[in-house]
């Protein structure tokens, strides 16, 4: 790859990224197996200086292996990646000086250190110092809103996990970096703090001129933050693009949705095979307060029968219908779509 | 940028932390006294100070001694738990990729992050044992004996660094949540003469004893300990053996623990 013709006006190149793990397994007292998954099966793709990117994909897709390989933590098997044009293999150590990362909200910090005291440490390891580490620590924690919260100076053991994100996110924006890299910023989070940290990272991103690459399985959060994404299932890229272009593969599509509860024998796993099996169309189920939502991508003219049939099965398998909705396309359709993953 | 800030940041990090969390602080100030007692009662219970001098072979105070060997068994120690030991902790608590995003190699940032923390540790030391060495040997000898102390666990620790640096690589690969230190170190000390004179050791555990930089570091602190007014001929000798054990471990683990970061990297072991 020539790097200018490749890397002008590129944040992130991917190129046939593949990434397997060696796990082993014990048998008996001494005995162990030897069992190989893999992750990454030679993901291309390109993330634009200034966007905000997603990598959008249920668990176990692949999403965290590659922010770890961008961020130069684990090594790739085979093919090439590029951060701001430095190879995260062989020029590690300049790619972590123009990354910013946060790879889990929940914890990375030091327990007995208030947020500031974290962030001072973390300045200086990554070589910060004196007046100008102090003032851009200030300047970090006011843009994430923990000064105004009055937080700041709190030891972190007693941070809700609204405020550990928002610390998380401080750390990776204390170099101010041109790159940042957050795995999951949202995961865990109750409505409201992840509301905040989208509005957030999305003020971050256009404010600030960052780019953004940020992993998430929400399809929600990726349609509202994000400029572009790349769906990633088993180790796969299955698409790349912008939002709305993406919605476009399924405009000739409606969803139909419908929250049930459940009798106690009957799994949710079974009614969406059954209904894939019954009606041929890609479905998808979630988890709700005491029940589920399932969700039906059909055609507009099959969406009657279709209907019908669901109602039918659910009726025969003794659920309670709560609400029958039917909407526009959405990410979540486009994801279920191309990958026909379930969500359970 | 540079390694002064990296020293800095641990420093702080030590600084931080005791502020916030004074029983950790005040569990540090009583250990080497909990260590000492330990070591003086069973002592006490299995012979006397005269047979003590006579397996020794020396004329020697035990008090003296024994506070020499514990403030090196203890520095020792730390050093190995601090570099290899930080590995797991900051594993637990979800810090080490962030450690590791910092643009230096691994075994540097663990290594000369820790150093401040093992320089205070030492010191507090020091000063703890101060008023039992000078009581015992008197005001001039007392100061003399601590700077000797003081220079064996500094110079000692450099040697270390390097060994435990190659703890750290290999905690790093296997991935392991149990404690190898944990055995490790009463082993290392014991085949370093830490609490009975090394050459007392049958042959081939002198051997290994030769090969450890601890042997020198305790000789060392012996050294300030057993004479009356330290020998500067055996002492000089002492640091240039360390200065010399100093250089071959480094550069044995500067080659090895690349190779055991690569490997850690290779198989997502961060």
């Amino acid at each position: 790859m020539s790097k200018d013709r490749v890397f002008r006006g590129r944040a992130i190149v991917v190129r046939d990224l593949m990434k397997t793990y060696v796990t082993y397994l014990r048998k008996g007292l001494f005995g162990r197996e030897r069992k190989e998954v893999v992750a990454l099966r030679g993901i291309s793709f390109d993330v634009l200086s200034g966007e905000v990117f997603g990598l959008l994909g249920p668990n176990g897709a692949g999403k965290t292996t590659t922010v770890k390989i961008l961020s130069t933590l684990l090594l790739p098997d085979k093919g090439e990646a590029r951060v701001l044009g430095f190879d995260v293999v062989k020029e590690a150590n300049k790619v972590r000086k123009v990354i910013g990362v946060s790879l889990s909200v929940e914890k990375g910090f030091f327990w007995k250190l208030t947020g500031r005291e974290n962030l001072i440490y973390f300045g200086m390891l990554y070589g910060m110092n004196g007046p100008s580490l102090k003032k851009r620590v200030n300047e970090v924690l006011n843009l994430v809103g923990l000064e105004s919260l009055g937080v700041s100076d709190k030891l972190y053991e007693e941070y809700s996990l609204g405020m550990k994100a928002r610390l998380s996110i401080a750390r990776a924006l204390l170099t101010d970096p041109e790159l940042l890299i957050l795995d999951e910023p949202t995961l865990g989070l109750d409505p409201p703090s992840a509301r905040t940290l989208r509005e957030l990272l999305v003020r971050i991103a256009h404010e600030k001129g960052k780019t953004v690459l940020v992993t998430t399985h929400n399809m929600f959060e990726a349609e509202i933050v994000c400029d572009r994404v790349a769906i990633i299932n088993e180790g796969r890229i299955v698409a790349v693009d912008k939002v709305e272009s993406l919605k476009q593969k399924v405009a000739d599509r409606i969803s139909l949705e419908i929250s049930a509860k459940l009798p106690a024998d009957v799994s949710a796993k079974f009614l969406v095979s059954l209904i894939r099996e019954k009606t041929g169309m890609p479905s998808e189920a979630f988890a709700e307060d005491e029940g589920f939502r399932i969700k039906v991508v059909t055609p507009p003219s099959e969406s009657r029968d279709v209907t019908s049939a669901v109602l039918k099965l659910l009726h025969e398998n003794r659920c309670s219908i709560r609400r029958v909705e039917v909407k526009e396309p959405t990410l979540e359709d486009v994801f279920i779509q191309l990958t026909g993953r379930t969500g359970f | 940028m540079g390694l002064k800030t990296l020293f800095k940041a641990g420093l702080m990090l030590d600084l931080y932390f005791f502020k916030n969390n004074r029983a950790a602080f005040i569990s540090m100030l009583l250990w080497p006294y909990l260590v000492l007692s330990l070591i003086l009662g069973m002592g006490t219970i299995f012979g006397n100070p005269e047979s003590f001098k006579a397996k020794v072979g020396m004329e020697v105070d035990p008090i003296v001694y024994f506070v020499a060997s514990t403030f090196v068994a203890l520095s020792s120690i730390d050093v190995m738990w601090g570099v290899g030991g930080q590995i797991l902790s900051q594993r637990w608590i979800g810090t080490l990729p962030y450690t590791l995003l910092a643009p230096y190699r691994t075994s540097v940032t663990l290594v000369v992050s820790y150093v401040p923390r093992y320089l205070l540790s030492i010191s507090i030391n020091i000063l703890e044992f101060a008023p039992l060495i000078v009581i015992v040997s008197g005001a001039y000898q007392g100061v003399l004996k601590l700077g000797v102390l003081f220079l064996a666990a500094t110079i000692g620790m450099f040697p270390l660094l390097g060994f435990s640096a190659l703890f750290a690589s290999l905690l790093l690969t296997i991935r392991e949540e149990s404690n190898i230190l944990g055995w490790l170190n009463p082993i290392i000390l014991l085949f370093s003469g830490a609490f009975y004179p090394a050459y007392l050791l049958p042959y081939w555990a002198r051997l290994i004893s030769q090969a450890l930089p601890t042997t020198y570091t305790i000789e060392l602190a012996r050294t300030a300990a057993l004479l009356s007014s330290p020998d500067l001929a055996h002492v000089t000798f002492l640091i240039g053996l360390l200065a010399g054990i100093t250089v071959v471990y480094n550069f044995v683990a500067y080659l090895v623990i690349g190779a055991g970061e690569r490997k850690a990297m290779r198989e997502g072991a961060i």
